[in-house]
């Protein structure tokens, strides 16, 4: 008796293959997945860290700034006063003796009404 | 390995780490619950920190805009002893910079303090010589300092601000809350090398600055002021003295010169006596300058006119007492206007007594006299007018000529700027404005009253002039100008109650131009060395003034 060949199994090899192929697939793509995920969260939070160090950064320098502000405005005031000084009358009284100038003993004023009156 | 060890000792051990995982474990529950806020707390001790942020005192100008009084942040130089590497060398160096001896400075930085001031608000030159030294262990922190740019001009107005940050006398004391302002917090979290976290907490209730004043104090005229009144100290050797001018179309004081003076940044080697301002503190009998209130309340009164005459003998009889004339001077006929002209005490005597005693009472008071002005510095006066039930008969004739009453001087300048205004008694002031975060605020003049009617005020001016033109008065004559005013000299009552022997307050009081009064000017100086002459001193010292005052606010002359 004739042994029949064995009956074929449906599909053979090709499904085994698209099974393995199929099972690689999402291996791989659960593995892409993940590893995107992990980037991705990496990338999260080296972008926070890079932030929340330039924040930090800026403010150093914000504070550095307003530091040379309140300077700048120290100065203005110390240049003022200085101003003020030297606009002083008593100052100028005191320089003026100095230099040998002395006060005018009269000023002549001229009226201007009967000027304009003749004309 | 573990087949040598018995089980007892097995489990004694496993108890131990049973415990100590247990107490480890309460204690780690411990500090999170019940010890959870002393622990913040702590840490935020380390983190965080409160500041009282200064509000910035106001500025005050005078009525040009020129800064009279500003605060400014200067430097003080702190020590860290322990960081200096080389002590003695690090004294050498500061030494000479900030003017102390080395061996000060050595024994500061040897005292065994861990921190320390060696020079507080440094002038910024020097600040700066000592920055270039680099020194390791040295710094500066700002320190705000209240500075006053014109020295001791308009020291008794502006008063000053002690160590404390709070003003005393004259404007810096009557304002003090006004320029001084609101402080604010601000709460930041700080990193280790203490600069503020960016990220962190940050809340600030920011300060409110102090509101700016503007005085109507001209710097020209006060400078002038002082000058004038510098010279007449010297010249008389007197102790003390003081000047005001003021505008008497409003009461706004445009001068007040004290004598001694101080200056405000430097007040701690200040004479004690030098602080008083002596134009609103202190009161004098203001002898014959009285005379032209006496002669107002008695033409205004209608009891006399310029042109009255009675005989001068050389004195008068009132109340039993016979009250004469300077140097016992005989007149003869003498007219109101002269007694004006010629300083005649009989004369105020008989214009006194054709008023009475409560006439002369009710217009000494309208006057201003005995109450304070309201003038907004502190520490005013009221002088003394005794009440009507206090006075002896003889009251009325010695208060007729300025002795037995006591006065300021601003109370006198107020006086004879109702005369020369046309009869209103202003209320004095200094400050013009305050500028603040809500805008400016301007003050208003105030009238108080008017002792007398404007034909009275008119008459007094020409009588004025007349003492000016024609009188003992006749030194403070400026050519081209109408100059109205009075001599006085005056006794100086002692504690005995009697008068200090050849001891006088000399004092003149005039406006000037007197056909439209632009100033009113008070000199007042106390024992002057000339004794009698002293008048003629304020008299020149107001000559001067005067001049200086018309020119520098362009008045035009109001005679050929």
């Amino acid at each position: 008796m004739r042994r029949p060949f064995p009956a074929r199994p449906r599909g053979g090899h090709a499904t085994l293959r698209r099974r393995q192929g199929a099972g690689t697939t999402w291996e791989v793509r659960t593995f892409l997945i993940v590893s995107a995920a992990i980037c991705a969260l990496f990338l999260l939070v080296v972008l926070y860290l890079s932030q929340a160090t330039a924040v930090a950064t800026r403010g150093y320098e914000t504070q550095r700034l307003e530091q040379v502000r309140d300077e700048l405005r120290r100065q203005n005031a110390l240049l003022a006063v200085e101003s003020a000084r030297l606009d002083s009358p008593a100052r100028i009284e005191t320089e003026a003796r100095r230099l040998g100038l002395v006060r005018a003993a009269a000023v002549q004023v001229v009226q201007a009404e009967p000027i304009a009156a003749k004309r | 390995m573990t087949e040598g060890i018995s089980p007892g000792r097995l489990r004694v051990l496993f108890a131990l780490f049973a415990v100590a995982t247990l107490l480890l474990s309460l204690r780690v529950g411990y500090w999170q619950t019940i010890g959870r806020s002393a622990l913040l707390t702590g840490a935020e001790d380390q983190l965080r920190s409160d500041l009282v942020v200064e509000a910035q005192r106001g500025v005050i100008r005078d009525r040009t805009g020129a800064v009279l009084a500003t605060t400014v942040d200067l430097r003080s130089l702190y020590a860290i002893p322990k960081r200096i590497p080389d002590r003695a060398e690090a004294a050498a160096k500061l030494a000479p910079i900030l003017a102390t001896p080395a061996a000060t400075i050595r024994a500061a930085l040897d005292s065994g303090a861990e921190w320390l001031y060696l020079k507080r608000r440094l002038p910024e030159p020097v600040a700066r010589a000592v920055e270039a030294l680099a020194i390791p262990g040295l710094g500066f922190e700002a320190e705000p300092k209240r500075l006053y740019p014109n020295d001791n001009v308009g020291a008794h107005v502006l008063g000053f601000v002690n160590d404390d940050g709070v003003g005393q006398y004259g404007v810096e004391g009557a304002y003090d809350t006004v320029l001084r302002g609101v402080p604010g917090r601000l709460t930041v979290e700080r990193d280790p090398k203490d600069r503020e976290l960016a990220v962190g907490l940050r809340t600030a209730v920011p300060a409110k600055n102090g509101a700016d004043l503007v005085l109507t104090i001209d710097l020209v005229v006060q400078t002038a002021a002082e000058r004038a009144l510098r010279q007449a100290m010297e010249r008389e050797k007197a102790p003390s003295g003081s000047i005001i001018v003021l505008d008497p179309r409003d009461g706004a004081i445009l001068a007040l010169a004290s004598w001694p003076t101080f200056d405000p940044s430097r007040v701690a080697a200040a004479d004690p006596e030098a602080l008083r301002d002596r134009a609103v503190s202190w009161t004098f009998e203001p002898g014959s300058t009285m005379k032209a209130v006496t002669i107002a309340a008695g033409i205004d009164k209608h009891v006399v006119t310029p042109t009255t005459t009675y005989d001068d003998k050389g004195y008068a009889v009132i109340g039993g007492r016979r009250l004469n004339n300077a140097q016992g001077k005989v007149y003869g006929t003498t007219t109101v206007t002269q007694i004006l002209e010629r300083s005649a005490n009989a004369g105020a005597v008989f214009v006194a007594s054709k008023l009475g005693q409560d006439p002369l009472y009710q217009y000494l008071r309208a006057f201003g006299f005995g109450d304070a002005t309201g003038v907004d510095l502190a520490a005013e006066a009221t002088g003394a007018v005794r009440p009507l039930a206090q006075w002896y008969p003889v009251d009325v004739g010695t208060i007729a000529f300025g002795q037995g009453i006591a006065i300021t001087p601003l109370q006198l300048a107020m006086a004879y700027a109702a005369i020369a205004n046309g009869g209103t008694l202003y209320r004095p002031y200094v400050v013009a404005a305050t500028r603040g975060a809500d805008g400016e605020h301007r003050t208003v003049p105030v009238a108080v009253r008017s002792p007398i009617t404007p034909e009275t005020a008119d008459t007094l001016r020409t009588m004025l002039v007349s003492s000016v033109d024609r009188g003992i008065s006749h030194g403070a004559s400026l050519t081209g100008y109408t100059v109205a005013g009075k001599t006085g000299t005056a006794q100086i009552p002692s504690d005995d109650g009697r008068y200090v022997d050849d001891a006088y307050v000399s004092s003149f009081a005039g406006f000037a131009p007197a056909s439209d009064p632009r100033f009113v000017a008070v000199v007042v100086l106390e024992r002057p060395q000339s004794k009698l002459l002293g008048t003629v001193t304020a008299m020149n010292t107001f000559h001067d003034l005067a001049l200086d005052v018309l020119r520098n606010a362009r008045i035009q002359p109001d005679r050929p």
